[in-house]
């Protein structure tokens, strides 16, 4: 997060804290998470009433997921024409709608690096935007009041925990894409098999 | 497995095993610094004192609302106006006032915050 975002969270508040937020529901490169934790620690100093800049963030961010999921969903003839034929992409929809709310959930708060493209697919893929909501609130309530509460837990060390949590995703995103690459190995050496034993 | 998914099983499976182990590597770091501070450290001062964790990014009004002295006098002892320099940072501060010497005004700020702070614990100093 740049040190401009920063000073302006200081004369602005919790309104600013939503703009930020919607803006990185967007993908917009601001440092969403870094900001929700020093919005934490601003509240622990006084600076910021914790209950305003909670909800208002938590709406922010909800709006800005709403507003990329909105992307995909007008995306969705043109993607449905490009890929109609292949048998993964109609693969990939049919996972997003079994598994699509986990993934919306664990991508708000944990694997946050692939949230964007969570939503993308999520309107891409015809999932059902009440379900997607639901899960992106959850998904949001946990991430404002986790890191949020860990901002105010640590007050003014809040860069320590922030440091922590940037490479926590980081780590948490490689441990994600190394087990669906393992489940895929298996996945693909059944079919292989069931293959040979059909021939 | 066919050779394209032997590939793709492949990327996905090296790519993640570098994520975890650089950002894992890095995250047991941030953790060991993590250990003595906020709730794992001791219960923080009632003032806080230590004038390092002054930042370029903060206002005025935020140091001295941080280190608990009257934003005023914080703004007379740096010599400059109150109402067109609060919203400032000290970075934008330093760059309108002291262009050729970086981190000046961090450095008057903090040395503010220690000798207003002195000043309140000996009120009775001339």
């Amino acid at each position: 997060m740049s040190d401009f975002l920063l000073t302006q969270m200081i004369n602005y508040g919790a309104p600013l804290v939503a703009l930020i937020l919607l803006l990185g529901a967007l993908g917009l490169p601001v440092g969403a998470s870094a900001v929700v934790i020093a919005a934490g620690a601003f509240s622990q100093q006084g600076l910021l009433n914790w209950l305003h800049a909670a909800a208002l963030g938590l709406a922010g961010a909800s709006l800005g997921d709403a507003l990329s999921y909105a992307i995909g969903y007008f995306a969705k003839d043109w993607l449905a024409r490009r890929f109609s034929n292949s048998a993964a992409w109609r693969g990939a929809l049919a996972s997003f709608n079994r598994q699509g709310g986990l993934a919306v959930f664990l991508t708000r708060w944990l694997a946050t690096a692939i949230a964007i493209p969570t939503n993308l697919i999520a309107g891409g893929s015809g999932f059902k935007f009440s379900r997607f909501l639901l899960y992106d609130i959850a998904g949001e309530t946990v991430w404002v009041l986790l890191y949020g509460g860990l901002g105010y837990a640590f007050g003014s060390q809040w860069e320590t925990v922030s440091d922590f949590l940037a490479n926590f995703g980081g780590l948490a995103l490689g441990l994600i894409l190394l087990g669906f690459g393992v489940r895929q190995v298996f996945k693909w050496q059944k079919q292989a098999k069931a293959e040979a034993q059909t021939t | 497995m066919t050779r394209q998914q032997k590939v793709w099983a492949f990327i996905l499976i090296a790519l993640g095993a570098a994520l975890a182990l650089f950002f894992g590597l890095r995250a047991l770091r941030s953790a060991m610094r993590m250990r003595g501070e906020g709730p794992f450290g001791k219960p923080p001062p009632e003032v806080q004192t230590d004038v390092s964790l002054i930042r370029d990014w903060m206002t005025v009004p935020y140091v001295a609302r941080a280190y608990q002295v009257p934003p005023e006098r914080l703004f007379e002892e740096l010599g400059i106006s109150e109402w067109e320099n609060c919203k400032k940072s000290l970075k934008e501060l330093n760059d309108e006032f002291y262009p050729q010497q970086e981190g000046a005004m961090l450095e008057r700020a903090q040395a503010a915050v220690l000798s207003l702070q002195a000043q309140r614990e000996t009120p009775d100093a001339p």
